[in-house]
Parts: structure tokens; sequence; C-alpha cells
């Protein structure tokens, strides 16, 4: 998703995140930890920036200085080491929920090293409570799968990475 | 009240509604095409969310896409602007059966009022003055002659299936009208597949001047008093203004009082304008209502103080009107200058690319509405409009003059706008002496 923000399951936003951090460099801080109710929020200035995000949850405390990447970073740093000749990439025609595969009890459609053809279904897009088969549109092998189960999706957003054979 | 709204829009209407969203505390969720991404108005929004490829007809009014926007967006209500979805009756009932909010009105009285003889009917009932036309379709010579003797020369022949101005013709006397009537059949039939024209008396010299109205879902109603819209060229407005020069207050007051009540009346909600054409002898006759926001609405913000976006969510939210109509005053003169990408030395040819620097006007009176920014792109698949010039001043004369430093301020290198028109339309004679109709800038300036 563009422009992370505050997605209906993230406790923590990007924007607040990075804003911490410049805080934190402004006033030379080289460790913050925040809480507010059972949400937490501690990041650690040094040589290996550290960052951790507890989402509210029951049981366990959370484990210290966790390194937990912010998902937009994360994805930039995946793909700017995956353009390559020959890759090509299945993106969504649609904008809607992605699942691995058919129903939750059936097996995923594919899976890393599978090889598929253009018209090979590689996971359904769920809109409108339409379910809706994703051909891979090209052919060669899963490299990578690049969204998870039940992520939501925008229109062009990169699925699977396929690697041409040969 | 809403915690999300979608933004089913782009460019400065969206930029507009987040804003509104901002200030209301609400989140926003925008949408925008691959040729859209990047823009830096998309940054105010809590989330941004790409649905299509560049064409609108794959994007931005690609209604499974937009819901599965909003779906996936969590949002309780959508607002969709002006233009693309925002009068389109079946998108609307969507959201409604995916119980998500359309701020607007509901789809029944979007329908009613879209339908331009069952508004005709509707004003008729509510003694609203209408063009007089032919009742139904005109098949023949001797019934348009009839017509005519009745109503005077002259007379406008206009396409059943119409649009875009295509199978009109105006007839000035008995013989005009017999070949004008076949012209505008055939026409019709060649343009739309169906040559059924009907009448119209043909008003000369008219003015456009439309009436703002909010209405919320606890059946209070209130007018936010008119636009002049009649500087136009090919039925688009350039320049809006508010009051109107064109009519004293007994009119005014009248009209606006009868557009009130017309939405009262059609059970409507949110906010409408109702159009009106006003001769030169100031007669007013109701044409059509426009079932949105539109895109001249911060005129009539300024003369106001209301925010009309911010009040057409809290009506969808399902608040009450906080003004009452005795409350709502005109206060002072504000213009607005639509600034587009288009040379008009070449006939108004569109001039997207990229916008080298832009420098925006400032200083008291004045408000500029846009998302563009130095750098930025303007892509050539939608609407020229890249800003809108508001000023408002005390007096007309006040405000003439600071739409002029503010128009002389504004600097948009590296493409081409209509900045240079609006300075000479504004120093023209005939608008500082508010003496402009429908055919002003046509008649008084050639392009290209």
């Amino acid at each position: 998703m563009a422009n992370g923000g505050a997605g209906s399951g993230e406790v923590f936003d990007v924007r607040k995140v990075r804003r911490f951090v410049e805080l934190m460099n402004e006033h030379d801080l080289s460790e913050v930890d925040l809480r507010q109710g059972d949400q937490r929020i501690r990041l650690r200035r040094g040589q290996e920036p550290v960052v951790s995000v507890a989402a509210p949850q029951p049981a366990a405390p959370p484990p210290a200085a966790v390194p937990a990447p912010i998902p937009a970073a994360a994805s930039a740093a995946v793909e700017a080491t995956e353009e390559d000749a020959n890759a090509s990439y299945v993106t969504s025609p649609m904008v809607g929920t992605f699942y691995v595969a058919s129903s939750p009890d059936s097996p995923a459609f594919v899976n890393v090293g599978d090889q598929v053809g253009p018209e090979s279904t590689v996971c359904v897009i769920e809109a409108m409570k339409v379910f809706n088969e994703i051909p891979a549109e090209c052919s060669g092998s899963v490299a990578a799968v690049l969204v998870s189960n039940g992520d939501p999706v925008e229109f062009g957003q990169k699925l699977f990475k396929i690697t041409k054979v040969g | 009240m809403y915690q999300r709204i979608l933004v089913a829009n782009r460019g400065e209407i969206a930029l507009r509604i987040i804003r509104a969203c901002r200030e209301l505390g609400i989140e926003s969720v925008a949408i925008f095409s691959e040729a859209d991404r990047g823009a830096h108005y998309l940054d105010l929004a809590d989330e941004a969310i790409c649905v299509g490829p560049a064409k609108p007809a794959d994007s931005y009014l690609r209604i499974a896409h937009v819901i599965s926007a909003a779906e996936v967006g969590n949002v309780q209500a959508i607002h969709p602007g002006y233009g693309f979805l925002a009068e389109n009756a079946h998108f609307n009932e969507v959201c409604r059966s995916c119980k998500i909010d359309f701020i607007g009105p509901k789809p029944e009285a979007m329908s009613k009022l879209g339908d331009k003889n069952a508004a005709r009917e509707m004003a008729k009932k509510a003694n609203v003055p209408i063009v007089p036309g032919s009742d139904g379709v005109i098949s023949n010579p001797d019934e348009a002659l009839r017509f005519a003797h009745e109503v005077g020369f002259p007379v406008l022949i206009k396409a059943v299936a119409g649009g875009g101005g295509r199978g009109m013709r105006v007839a000035a006397n008995d013989l005009a009208l017999k070949s004008a009537l076949q012209q505008a059949q055939q026409e019709a039939e060649a343009a739309f597949g169906n040559g059924a024209v009907y009448l119209e008396k043909y008003i000369e010299q008219p003015r456009h001047v439309e009436v703002q109205v909010l209405a919320d879902h606890h059946g209070n109603v209130v007018h936010l008093w008119e636009r002049d819209c009649s500087v136009q060229r090919r039925h688009q407005k350039l320049i809006e203004e508010s009051p109107s020069t064109s009519i004293n207050q007994k009119t005014r007051d009248a009209m606006c009082e009868a557009a009130r009540k017309l939405i009262q009346q059609a059970d409507y909600t949110n906010a409408a304008t109702v159009e009106f054409i006003v001769d030169k002898d100031g007669k007013y006759y109701f044409i059509e209502v426009n079932a949105r926001i539109q895109v001249e609405h911060p005129v009539t913000e300024m003369i106001t103080g209301v925010d009309l976006i911010k009040q057409q969510i809290l009506i969808a939210g399902g608040e009450q009107l906080s003004m009452r109509q005795k409350d709502i005053k005109q206060k002072g003169a504000a213009i607005e200058c639509r600034i587009n990408a288009e040379n008009p030395a070449r006939n108004f040819q569109p001039s997207p690319g990229k916008i080298e620097r832009l420098i925006v006007p400032g200083g008291f009176g004045v408000r500029f509405e846009s998302h563009a920014h130095s750098g930025y792109i303007v892509p050539p698949y939608y609407d020229s409009m890249i800003g809108k010039l508001i000023v408002h001043q005390p007096t007309r004369a006040e405000a003439i003059s600071t739409m002029q430093r503010a128009l002389a301020e504004l600097r948009v290198d590296g493409i081409h706008t209509t900045t240079a028109l609006h300075q000479d339309i504004l120093s023209h004679s005939a608008f500082v002496k508010g003496e402009i109709d429908t055919t002003f800038v046509e008649r008084m300036f050639s392009f290209g």
C-alpha cells in the first residue's frame, strides 16, 4: 500500500515513528521508550538503529529490542535488491484482499519454486465479496511471494516475482 | 461522526476534501491512478490506494475498484467530489448496498432531480418559472410554428437526447424555423441516433446565475445566495462571482427562496446548486439542478463564511445544520478564476507537462486552491484545471483590483495557462461594469 499509513491492523503508523526518530536526532536522545495503555514503542539510537513496536497483546511481555523493520522501508529494501533482467512480476489488476489459496483449508495455489504458465492461477483477490482468480500472465518459476495471506492490495501492486527459465 | 472517509476524486478537490477531514478529525483515504502516483497532496491523506491505470474509465470511474478501495481502506463514507462518479446514481446505490455512506443526496433524490424533464416538472409544480418549452417532442413544422408564435421568437430547437450543444439551432422567424427544425433533427439523428427534438424560448443575452443550497437529514434547508457564472467559453465556466451584478435584491430574494423551496419539496439532502438563466430584463427561469458540490463552491464560502465541504460531511453524518436562513448573509464580493493548463492562443489546446516553478499569490483576501507545486507534472488524462484563484473584498471593485494583483503574482512556469486571459477579461470595461452575458467571452475575445 502506498504511503503506509495506519492501516486497519497496525497500531503505530510510519509517519509517527519517523517523527520520533527525527525528535531523537534533534534532541540527541539515545533511547526513547513510550507506553500508552497496552501499546508500547521503544527506539534506541546507536550504531544499529533498533525499533521495536509492540501491538496490544494479552499474554507474553514483548521481548526487549527486537528489530522489527517498518513495513514500507522493508518492501523498499526488498525491491532494491530484486531487480534483474530475468524477473517479471505478477501485479494486482484490482484493489482487494490477497489470498494464497481458494479457501482457508486448501493448499496454496503456488509455492516458491513452482513453474507457472500464463494461464496458471497464482492467487485469488477478493473484491466486494467476489473472489477473483488471478492468472500469472507470464511463464517461469515462482521466485518470491511478495505479499502475505490476507493483505490488502492495490492496483499495480507486485504480488509474485517470477524468474524466467533458461 | 465518521472515523474514516474515502476521497473518490483527484487533484484540487481531493485536496480540499482531505483538508476538511483533517480539520474535523476524520481520517482520509485517498485514491489515485498510476498517472497521479507521487502527487504531494496524497501525503496529506492517512492512506492512499492505487485504483488503476491513467485512463479515468479504468481508475477513477471504475466503481468496483473504488468500492474495493473503500472496503480495504475501512471507511464509513465516500466523498465523490465533483465530476467522475459524483452524479452517478448507480454508484450511489452501490455505496448504499455496501453499507457505505455516499456524501451527497440519496440515490432517489439524485435520479429525480438529475432527470431534466422531471426537474422542470417539479419546478413548474413549485411555481418556479421555467424557460417556456414545448410539452414534449415536436415532430412537424406546424407544431413548431404554433409553439413559436405562442412564446415568441426567437426559439431554440434542442435534441431530446442531446448534449454538448449538438443538435441545437436557433430560429428567429417562420422561414428560418422550418429549415432549422430539419437541420436540428438530422444532426441529432447523426450524433445521438435519436432525431427527436423539442423547442424552448431562446433567451437572448442570457446570464447564468445559480443558487447554492444545503439540506440536512432533519428537514432543514437553507440557501447560501447566488453565484454568477456568465463568463464562459463553450459552456465551460472561466470566472465566477458573487453577488451577481445582473439581478436586483428583489429578484435575488425571490430566486434564492425559489431554489430553497424546490430542494425542500424534492426531499433532497446535502449540497445542491439550482441553475437559472436570467434574461436582459432581469427575469429568471429555472434550468436544472446540479446534485453535487461544484467547482466554484469557494465563492460562496468567502461570501457567507460557511465551509461547504465540512457541511457536506456533517450533514451526511447526521448532524443538524447549525445555521438558520436568517443567519446567512452575503458579505462583500468574491471572484474566482479557474486556472487551466491550456493555451488560449492555440484554441485552448491542453498544455500538460512539468511546472518548473509555481509561485502562489497571497495577501489579504486571496485564496488559492490547488494541488500543484513546483516540479508537479500535469498529466494529460484529466481535466485541465490545475487551480482556482479566489479573492474576497468588501466591494466588487476592490475584488477586481485584488484579483489583478494576485493574477500578476501567480507564476506557473513551464506550461501554458489561462492566467493572461483572466487578466484581459477582468480589465475589460464590460466586465468592470458588470455587463456580461454568456456570449461575452466569445464575442470579445478571438483565440488562435
